[in-house]
C-alpha cells in the first residue's frame, strides 16, 4: 500500500468514525444469554462483577439466586436466564458468574449472565421496535433491537423487568402472557367426546347397566366418568359383566364399587415407589435443563408419591434445586405427611441413603423434606404456583366431577412449561391437544409440546 | 396452605380461648374455602408477612364478642365500645402471636402486622387467589371463626 492509500484510508475512517460518533447517543453494555447477544443501557448498568457463593434465600422466586454483600451493600442476585427460562451452564457453587450490577431507581440488583462482551455504542435512531414473534423473553421487557458490526443486539427494557412495584405483577403475568395463545391453541377434547349417555356399548340394556355403574360410582367413590378414564372404564365394564351374574352386574355397595376400582389404581399407591416403577417414570420424563425442578403433585394423599419422586428426581439431577408442592384436600391424610416415619426393614433398598434416624425411626433426610411443600388445599381453589416443569397427578383427576377435571387440566395447561411432562394415572388419558403421549406402557405420561 | 401451619393456628386459638374465657372450648371440623364469605359483624385481622404472606381473620357476630369481651374483662360490657374492640383486638393479637410463636420454633420466619377491628353489617370477606382454612369455635358466649389465609411466597 502506498503512502497516499494509506493516508486516504486513514482519512476515511476518521471521517467515519467522526460521523458516527455524532450519531452515537446510546451506549449499551452487550453480554450473552443463552447463545444470543443482549444489550442493556449503560446508564441502567452500575458496574460489572464477578462473583459467586451468593446466599441461598428461602422460599425465594426461582431465578433469584440469594443475596450477595457487595462491597457492604446487601443486593440480590437475579439469574437473567432462569428468569426467562434460557438453558444455563452448572457451575459448582465455587465459581465465579458474571454479574452485571443494574442501578434502577433507588434499587441495586446483581444480574446473572452467560458472558459480558464489551460496551457498544450506537445512534438511538437505528433502534429498530421488537417483533411480536421474539420468543425467549417477551416483547414487553425488550426495547428493541438493534444491528451492530453484524450482530443483531436485543436490547431488554430493564426499567420494565425490575422495577419493584410492578415485579410482582408482572411475575404473575408472564406465565399469563403466554397463556392466553396456549389456552386457543389446545382446546378441550372434552367437546367432541360421546357423552356418557352415548358411551359405546351395544345393546340398549348394556348401556343402562353402564350408565348405572357410572352413576354408582360417582355416588359411592366420587368417581367422575369422563374421556379421561373411558378406555379403561369400557374394558373393565366388559370384563365385569363377564365376570358376573347378569342380577349382579349392579354396583350395590361401597365394598361392590371398591371392587369395580380394584384394577384402576396405578402401581405403587399408597407406597414408596419399587425400583421397576421409579425406572419406568425416569424413563418416561424427558431430561429437564432448568436448573430449578418445579413439580406439582395435586391429590399426593399421604405422601408417599411425594416423597419418591423427590428422591428420584434428587438422584437423576443431583444439582438441581427441586421444589414438589403437594396438596390433598384431606386433611387427616396430609397431615401425617410431613413427618412420616418408617421401620428400616420395611424401607425398599433405594431409599435408604435418603434416610435418617429419628427419635421414633427412620425419616427422610432434612434435603429431601425441605424440597416438598405439603399443603392442605383444594386443587379447584386458585392455584397460585410459578411455571412448572412436572406435573404428578396419578388417579385424582378421575375422582373429580367432569366440569371440575376440565377446570384442573386447563390450570395444568397454563401452569406447565413448554416441555413439561404430565405423568396421569396409568388407566388415565389427557384428552388435551397439544400434549404428546411418552413413556412406557405402564405409566401414563405426555410432553407439553412447544408451540 | 401447608400442613406444617395448621396445628399452630388450630391448637393456639383453642389454648388462648380457652385460657382467657376460663371456660370449655369446642373445635370444629376444619374446612377450605377460596370464594367471598360473609363476616358475622365483628371481624378481627392480623397481618403476616416474612416466609410467607397472608392474614388471619377472627370472625364473630356483635353478641358473642361484647359476652367475650365482657368474659374477659371481668364486667358486664353492653355496648360496643372502644374497650370491647381493643378486648376482641387484643384476643386476635394473643392467638395469632402464640401461633407465630411455635411456627417460630418449627424453622419458619412470621412477621406480625398490628391488629385491625371492623365492625359493621353485611360486611364481606374476598381473598383472591388465596384458599382460606377456617377454624370454627364453639365457645359458650357463641361462635367465633378463626379464617386463615397464608400462601408461600412464589
Amino acid at each position: 500500500m502506498s503512502m497516499q492509500a494509506a493516508e486516504a484510508h486513514a482519512v476515511t475512517a476518521q471521517d467515519e468514525k467522526k460521523e458516527r460518533a455524532d450519531k452515537i447517543d446510546f451506549k449499551m453494555v452487550t453480554f450473552s444469554l443463552g447463545g444470543k447477544e443482549y444489550g442493556i443501557d449503560i446508564m441502567n448498568v452500575k458496574e460489572i462483577a464477578h462473583a459467586g457463593r451468593f446466599t441461598y434465600v428461602p422460599n425465594a422466586a426461582p431465578f433469584v439466586r440469594g443475596v450477595y454483600n457487595l462491597r457492604g451493600d446487601i443486593i440480590s442476585i437475579i439469574d437473567l436466564r432462569v428468569m426467562f427460562h434460557l438453558p444455563a451452564e452448572r457451575k459448582d457453587d465455587s465459581s465465579l458468574e458474571s454479574l452485571l450490577i443494574l442501578r434502577i431507581g433507588d434499587h441495586v440488583f446483581g444480574v446473572i449472565v452467560d458472558n459480558i462482551d464489551k460496551v457498544v455504542g450506537v445512534a438511538s435512531t437505528s433502534i429498530q421496535p421488537p417483533h411480536p414473534i421474539f420468543g425467549d423473553i417477551n416483547v414487553k421487557y425488550i426495547k428493541g433491537i438493534i444491528e451492530n458490526r453484524g450482530k443483531l443486539y436485543i436490547i431488554l427494557n430493564v426499567e420494565k423487568l425490575f422495577t419493584p412495584d410492578k415485579q410482582d405483577e408482572d411475575v404473575d403475568q408472564r406465565p399469563a402472557a403466554s397463556l392466553s395463545s396456549s389456552r386457543s391453541a389446545a382446546p378441550l377434547r372434552y367437546e367432541d367426546a360421546p357423552s356418557p349417555g352415548r358411551a359405546s356399548s351395544s345393546s340398549g340394556q348394556a348401556d343402562i347397566n353402564a350408565d348405572f355403574i357410572k352413576e354408582t360410582l360417582a355416588g359411592f367413590k366420587k368417581f367422575g366418568f369422563s374421556p379421561i378414564n373411558e378406555p379403561w372404564f369400557n374394558a373393565r365394564y366388559s370384563a365385569w359383566r363377564k365376570s358376573k351374574k347378569e342380577n349382579e352386574i349392579q354396583l350395590r355397595s361401597e365394598s361392590d364399587a371398591d371392587e369395580f376400582l380394584e384394577s384402576f389404581y396405578s402401581a405403587c399407591t399408597g407406597s414408596l415407589w419399587s425400583d421397576e416403577y421409579a425406572a419406568a417414570v425416569m424413563k418416561a420424563l424427558p431430561p429437564i435443563a432448568s436448573r430449578s425442578i418445579n413439580v406439582w403433585n395435586p391429590g399426593c394423599g399421604k405422601g408417599y408419591e411425594s416423597y419418591s419422586l423427590a428422591c428420584m428426581l434428587k438422584e437423576a439431577y443431583p444439582e438441581a434445586r427441586i421444589k414438589i408442592w403437594a396438596n390433598d384436600s384431606d386433611l387427616l391424610a396430609i397431615s401425617m405427611a410431613p413427618n412420616m416415619v418408617f421401620e428400616f426393614e420395611d424401607l425398599p433398598e433405594r431409599y435408604r441413603e435418603f434416610m435418617v434416624k429419628g427419635r421414633n425411626g427412620w425419616t427422610f433426610a432434612q434435603g429431601i423434606r425441605d424440597s416438598i411443600f405439603f399443603e392442605f388445599h383444594d386443587v379447584l381453589n386458585a392455584n397460585p404456583l410459578p411455571p412448572l416443569d412436572l406435573i404428578l397427578c396419578r388417579d385424582t383427576l378421575s375422582f373429580l366431577s367432569g366440569h371440575d377435571q376440565k377446570r384442573l387440566l386447563v390450570d395444568f395447561n397454563e401452569k406447565a412449561k413448554d416441555g413439561a411432562a404430565l405423568i396421569l394415572g396409568v388407566n388415565e388419558l389427557m384428552p388435551l391437544d397439544g400434549w404428546v403421549s411418552v413413556g412406557p406402557a405402564d405409566v401414563s405420561a405426555y410432553v407439553k409440546a412447544s408451540r | 396452605m401447608r400442613v406444617e401451619y395448621i396445628n399452630p393456628f388450630v391448637e393456639s386459638a383453642f389454648n388462648v380461648m380457652k385460657e382467657v374465657l376460663q371456660a370449655d372450648v369446642k373445635r370444629g371440623e376444619l374446612f377450605l374455602k377460596s370464594t367471598s364469605m360473609p363476616v358475622m359483624g365483628v371481624a378481627a385481622i392480623v397481618g403476616l408477612a416474612g416466609d410467607v404472606e397472608g392474614r388471619v381473620l377472627f370472625d364473630m357476630d356483635k353478641a358473642t364478642a361484647l359476652r367475650i369481651a365482657s368474659a374477659m374483662n371481668g364486667e358486664e360490657l353492653k355496648t360496643l365500645d372502644e374497650l370491647v374492640k381493643a378486648t376482641i383486638t387484643e384476643l386476635a393479637n394473643m392467638i395469632t402471636a402464640q401461633a407465630v410463636t411455635k411456627l417460630h420454633e418449627l424453622g419458619f420466619r412470621f412477621d406480625l402486622t398490628p391488629p385491625a377491628i371492623f365492625t359493621g353489617d353485611n360486611m364481606e370477606v374476598s381473598n383472591q387467589d388465596v384458599e382460606a382454612l377456617i377454624v370454627p369455635m364453639e365457645t359458650p358466649h357463641g361462635k367465633v371463626e378463626v379464617n386463615v389465609a397464608i400462601r408461600e411466597r412464589a
